[in-house]
């Protein structure tokens, strides 16, 4: 396994620069990604969190250019390694997937298909892949060894996926994840459908195969609490639009965006302070309407008339860590919480 | 190479458990059927038999004695079971009443491998096309020539099939007498032959089945290679060698004549079946690949890199054959019905026509016969399509260890 740990310069290999993408609907256009931009750098972990619905997948689906059939792009560019990837003809776009930029699917219960082996399923991916092309024999060793890296027995590879658990084929799809030694590996919510013991015992493992291998991950998730214990920068998003990013330690001790600071006021912590539990109450905003200036300015305690006309550009606060609000300066350390 | 496939059909694989249930199953089935096709003769009264047998303008005095007492109809009724399955299974079938006295099992034996060919032909395409076009038809969805070929399909499974056929012959054969109007060969062409035209079709059976098998195989294979491009190599190689084989086994044959003279024949009874029976297999297996192409799986195969045709063959078409592969089993079924219509409209002299005519003519023995041997013909039918479907899915060998 060849370690690309090549952390010489400060250029990001992956910059992701003002992109907007909606969904053409019959109901109109859901503005699902509005201005969002973020950047990865070699090595680095990335955490993407939000709400149900506020665009994380499809911001990972855009990154593959895996986007619905209906989906669009309005503008901004995803580079990758210096090369738009928005301007690529398919088979460029395909030449990158999973050899640069492979991906841990949501609900990976169902990503593998039924009817082939699970070693198969990974071999056809290095076949495409990997130059020059493994013999047969080598392919089964690489691939023994990326299960024996995800804790898996490598006599399974020459299972079927419905002889699999749910942990074991989450562990497997991230052995095939890694079986390209891609530079990014895009983890949404790889555990959500799991029970919490194989969740944290995989989370674990991803974490020292990163650290071991040396590659960048973007780890997408709703549990702020995940987020935090795995990466080293994140993002906030919210109803498309990425309202804070910078550090993960600094968000997530000292978030600016009263959206991230309410989110984490709601997240009991048990190593922390603690925390009045102060509500994030209503609703996301419907992204075929959404509100016009900031759009967490319906639910925001903060809220003034600036932002209900304005909308907030993503501003650097210090040290990396940038803020989309007007007001984020009458945002309270968390640990004062919110008086009421 | 055999890494990974080696354990799929090695002694108490799921798959062998698989088939050696299906296979206890089809027998258990033929012997139920066996019976019932037994008891629903006992239906008919003793004594009419004989008044029939009397009757019977084609049947000598001795042969009435000899019928009679081979049914052992003085003996109780179990007993007279006993005899028949005795018999039915040591090869005797006793001799026909309407064509005494022709042995009933060379009746049988003349006719079956005609049902054969022509069902077996005609399903083969069915599947083949109608596959291929459904496969495409959802892949394109939404572009041009999707709502055509829907409607043209739908039109075709809809159909009244009797009168589409002849309106087929009335078009191809009379009309414009590209092919004869009926039957099963030219008596002509046949006189003299050193061959009988029965002979001459099972050699085009088992050189069609050759075919498909090498091609078919070695394109399988051709799949577990390392290096894509020759893959493909020996792919097309398959295709060429195997037609390349086919026509010059044929041209240097010396029954090429009479060979034509079948072909000429199965041309519309295999034309008006496929197009009747791709339309079915192309509308389910449409749906089936619009279903697939939802799947999760599809889109790990894309962000793998995967190009769209092998997405579509690799993944979407390979599990959206599950379903088409279950038409199948119904499919070989209605062979039985659909048997003696074609047959019947085509003038194919096969099992069919055997069993309508035998039922007319109140020739028993025939009938019992025939009606036995469309049975295992459609249980075989059956048991292949069933084997066929654990070979594709790996799902169904784990349950079918319950
Ligand atoms: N193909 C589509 N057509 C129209 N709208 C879509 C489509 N796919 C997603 N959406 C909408 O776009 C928004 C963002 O969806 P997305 O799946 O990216 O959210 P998410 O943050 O991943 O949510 P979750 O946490 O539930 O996975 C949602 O409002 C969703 O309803
Ligand atoms: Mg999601």
């Amino acid at each position: 396994m060849t370690i690309s740990n090549e952390v010489s310069n400060d250029a990001p290999i992956l910059d992701v620069r003002n992109v907007v993408m909606h969904y053409r609907t019959e109901k109109g256009d859901v503005s699902a990604i509005e201005n969002v931009s973020f950047s990865l750098k070699s090595g680095e972990s990335f955490g993407l969190v939000g709400e149900s619905g506020c665009g994380k997948t499809s911001m990972a689906m855009a990154l593959l250019q895996l986007q619905a059939e209906n989906a669009t792009f309005k503008g901004g560019e995803i580079v990758l390694n210096g090369e738009d990837m928005l301007k690529m003809n398919p088979a460029e776009v395909r030449s990158h997937r999973w050899s640069d930029i492979s991906m841990v699917f949501q609900g990976a219960m169902n990503a593998w298909n039924p009817v082939h082996r699970v070693g198969a399923q990974i071999k056809e991916a290095m076949d495409l892949h990997i130059r020059p092309q493994l013999s047969h024999t080598e392919s089964r060793e690489r691939i023994a060894s990326l299960f024996e890296m995800v804790g898996l027995d490598p006599e399974m590879m020459d299972r079927y996926p419905h002889e699999f658990s749910g942990g074991m084929r989450q562990r497997a799809i991230i052995a095939m994840a890694l079986s390209c030694d891609p530079q990014i590996i895009i983890a949404d919510e790889p555990t959500t459908a799991l029970d919490v013991i194989v969740q944290d015992q995989i989370l674990t493992e991803l974490k020292k195969i990163q650290h071991d291998l040396g590659m960048s991950i973007i780890y997408i998730s709703h549990d702020i609490a995940v987020i935090a214990e795995v990466t080293d920068r994140m993002g906030v998003m919210y109803a498309g639009k990425m309202v804070e990013t910078g550090p993960t330690i600094e968000v997530f001790h000292n978030p600016k965006h009263p959206y991230a600071f309410l989110l984490l006021s709601s997240t009991p912590s048990i190593t922390g302070p603690r925390r009045k539990l102060a509500p994030l109450e209503g609703e996301p905003p419907n992204l075929l309407d959404p509100p016009p200036g900031c759009r967490f300015h319906p639910r925001c305690p903060f809220v003034t008339d600036q932002c209900r006309t304005e909308e907030p550009p993503l501003a650097e606060i210090g040290g990396g860590h940038r803020v989309a609000c007007w007001n984020w300066e009458s945002v309270p350390p968390l640990s004062e919480g919110l008086r009421k | 190479m055999s890494g990974y496939h080696a354990n799929a059909f090695t002694k108490g694989s799921p798959l062998g458990r698989y088939v050696i249930k299906r296979f206890v199953q089809m027998v258990v089935l033929f012997l139920v059927f066996f019976a019932l096709s037994w008891i629903a003769l006992q239906a008919i009264p003793g004594n009419s038999i004989e008044q029939q047998l009397r009757l019977n303008p084609n049947l000598p005095p001795e042969a009435i004695t000899q019928a009679l007492a081979r049914r052992g109809l003085d003996k109780p009724p179990l007993e007279q079971f006993w005899l028949y399955t005795k018999a039915f299974f040591t090869g005797d079938l006793g001799v026909s009443w309407s064509r005494y006295p022709q042995p009933v099992s060379k009746l049988i034996a003349e006719r079956l491998p005609r049902t054969v060919m022509l069902f077996s032909v005609a399903l083969l395409f069915q599947y083949l096309i109608g596959f291929q076009a459904g496969k495409y038809l959802a892949w394109r969805r939404n572009k041009r020539g999707e709502i055509a070929i829907t409607i043209a399909g739908v039109s075709l499974f809809t159909v009244f099939y009797p009168w589409f056929g002849l309106m087929m012959i009335l078009l191809f054969a009379v009309k414009l007498g590209w092919v004869p109007t009926n039957g099963f060969i030219v008596e002509a062409t046949w006189r003299g032959a050193p061959v009988s035209a029965n002979h001459v079709m099972v050699i085009m059976f088992f050189s069609l089945l050759a075919v498909t098998a090498f091609i078919g195989l070695t394109s399988w294979a051709s799949s577990r290679l390392d290096q894509p491009n020759r893959r493909r190599l020996v792919k097309i190689g398959a295709w060429v060698v195997g037609l390349g084989g086919f026509w010059l086994f044929w041209a240097t044959n010396q029954y090429l004549v009479y060979a034509k003279d079948v072909a000429v024949h199965l041309v519309l009874p295999v034309s008006v079946l496929t197009m009747v029976g791709f339309a079915g297999v192309m509308l389910i297996t449409r749906t089936s690949m619009l279903e697939t192409m939802k799947e999760d799986f599809v889109t790990t195969a894309r962000a793998k890199g995967l190009s769209e045709a092998m997405v579509r063959d690799r993944h979407a078409a390979r599990t959206a054959l599950l379903p088409v592969s279950t038409s199948l089993v119904l499919a070989v079924a209605t062979v039985i019905d659909g048997g003696i219509i074609t047959e019947s409209i085509f003038g194919w002299p096969g099992m069919g026509q055997l069993l309508l005519a035998s039922v007319v003519s109140e020739d028993i023995p025939v009938a019992l016969a025939a009606f036995s041997f469309t049975g295992i013909l459609a249980l075989l039918g059956h048991f292949a399509a069933d084997i066929l479907y654990g070979v594709l899915d790996p799902r169904i060998r784990v349950t079918s260890q319950g």
